[in-house]
């Protein structure tokens, strides 16, 4: 399996003084479904906007599909863009819009001129995304205004969306942070699914350990902006939990006693 | 002698909260108080009193003139409908003026406010250079440029439809670019991460959000426009302003009041009606 992304020594300290990320190194292969564990203000949201340079990094090298992206400007950054599909926690879709046009933005890095200005897609990529919401099980609402769905459905949305640019990695910035158990558990099998039937490599930033625990292949720990484990989800241990969230695991699962009020008040 | 300000002028005192405090009593208000409010209030009743002794104003006379303001609308009030074909000719003449001007505005205002607007091109030097050249041109107002487009261009509504188109323009290039601001950075990150161009990504995303408060907008200005349009005529750019004050230099109250009642009604039914279609819209 190729690697598809790789940090090599990157750091990030921004003008206030926080040094995000210190001399952050991994490489992530095709296939692997890559969750991101860590307390608020660890640089987890900085790691994933390094990769597809929302974020520009200030030491060291991004290499996404064998390309340097700090090197990269203007189109050249366009085109390394759409290869990286991307997934918020506010879903961040256009409301005013269809349900379908908001899948189909997916294609508008692919499309130049006047077409890619006035959003003609081609009934190719009409249909692709037809078959898209028919798999993620929304095929009723392409035509509903995306404003009408509820957060499970805007989230699946967002999904299909960034499955839309025919993607090599997928980047999900939080995904299930503002979902109902329920909804959250719908689109991580979601997630899980789609990324391997079509063979793309997935980061996933998560707040919830259990939840990193059961859906991936490698966690990656960090603290402080530096990475302090690496492995697949059997090899993190009581010790290795606490050093990563500063606190014992039996604190990071609710109702836990102690500091757990503050500690969950701090990360709000 | 050293008078202390907050002690002789109650509004001036920071101090409430302690204030309170020692007499027993529980403080309600913010720790930190505006203390420009009482500053411009101040500000505001000084130049009133300024502007009063400037202007020398005789009201004993105006007292004595307000008996005629009822006589004029007395004969406003008799409506006088022979005139009715020049009358109703010249207000769809104003009509077509405030609509064309509004329609060349919306597209020019478009395109403007999406160079004025800071997150759609990220160019904070095109942005300012934009906004600040509208801000003057809409310093200036309406009547102003008609004047000078009629200079420009001759007696006629091409004046008028110029000279308004100026001022809208202005307008809406300051009032969309602040709709467009107003869609979440998150949204446009979204697309921008799918390696749309900025161009694109304002077409299909900026845009369509932001064309309810688009509607809203060109509703609102549409409506002033086209009262806009009653004051233009009278310096000569056609329309049912021209009607107006010509019937009032020639004491043809009754003409007067069939146009200005007429101007009354089409400004509200164009507010009615926008207020349904963004109803529709929203």
């Amino acid at each position: 399996m190729k690697p598809i992304l790789k940090f090599d020594n990157v750091s990030k300290h921004y003008p206030n003084g926080v040094h995000a990320l210190k001399d952050v190194s991994f490489e992530v292969r095709e296939g692997e479904f890559v969750s991101v564990i860590g307390p608020s203000g660890s640089g987890k949201s900085t790691l994933l906007r390094a990769i597809n340079r929302l974020i520009p990094i200030s030491g060291g090298t991004v290499w996404l599909d064998g390309q340097a992206v700090s090197a990269l400007r203007g189109r050249s950054l366009r085109q390394l863009r759409r290869r990286v599909g991307m997934i918020f926690q506010n879903y961040n879709l256009v409301y005013s819009l269809s349900v379908l046009q908001n899948v189909l933005h997916g294609r508008l890095g692919y499309m130049g001129g006047v077409k890619g200005i006035f959003g003609l897609y081609s009934e190719e990529d009409k249909q692709g995304g037809l078959d898209l919401l028919e798999e993620l099980g929304l095929a009723d609402f392409a035509y509903n205004r995306a404003s009408d769905l509820s957060g499970g459905q805007k989230q699946r949305v967002g999904i299909a969306r960034a499955i839309m640019q025919g993607p090599k990695l997928l980047l999900c910035d939080e995904p299930i942070a503002s979902l109902d158990p329920s909804s959250a558990k719908t689109i991580m099998d979601l997630l899980r699914y789609m990324t391997r039937r079509r063979n793309i490599a997935c980061i996933v930033n998560l707040h919830q350990l259990d939840v990193a625990l059961k859906y991936s292949t490698r966690i990656i720990g960090l603290s402080k902006g530096e990475i302090v484990f690496d492995g697949p989800p059997e090899q993190l241990d009581d010790a290795t939990i606490e050093r990563i969230y500063g606190t014992s695991r039996e604190n990071l699962m609710m109702g836990g006693n102690r500091d757990d009020q503050t500690d969950t008040a701090d990360c709000a | 002698m050293n008078i202390d300000l907050t002690q002789a002028c109650p509004v001036l005192r920071n101090r409430t909260e302690e204030n309170d405090r020692e007499k027993g009593r529980i403080p309600v208000k913010c720790r930190q108080r505006n203390r420009f409010i009482p500053v411009f209030l101040i500000g505001v009743a000084v130049l009133s009193v300024l502007s009063l002794l400037y202007l020398e104003i005789d009201w004993l006379k105006m007292a004595s003139r307000v008996g005629d303001i009822g006589v004029v609308f007395w004969d406003l009030a008799h409506l006088d409908f022979s005139n009715m074909d020049l009358i109703l000719s010249s207000l769809v003449e104003t009509i077509s003026i405030a609509v064309l001007s509004l329609l060349y505005s919306l597209i020019l205002g478009i395109v403007f406010g999406m160079l004025a607007a800071r997150n759609v091109f990220r160019i904070p030097v095109l942005s300012v250079v934009t906004q600040s050249f509208f801000t003057f041109l809409r310093a200036v107002p309406t009547p102003v440029w008609v004047l000078l487009m009629l200079v420009c261009l001759g007696m006629g509504p091409e004046a008028g439809v110029a000279g308004l188109c100026v001022h809208t323009t202005a307008f809406f290039t300051k009032s969309f670019a602040q709709s467009f601001e107003s869609i979440p950075d998150e949204t446009i990150e979204a697309l921008e991460v799918t390696g749309a161009s900025r161009l694109s990504i304002f077409m299909n995303a900026v845009l369509p959000a932001a064309l309810s408060q688009i509607v809203a907008w060109a509703g609102m200005r549409l409506e002033t426009n086209f009262s806009e349009c009653a004051i233009l005529g009278m310096v000569g750019a056609g329309g049912i302003g021209y009607v107006i004050s010509n019937s009032l230099q020639g004491y043809d109250y009754g003409a007067a009041g069939v146009a200005i009642l007429l101007v009354f009604l089409v400004a509200y039914c164009i507010e009615r009606g926008f207020v349904r279609i963004k109803k529709k819209f929203s």
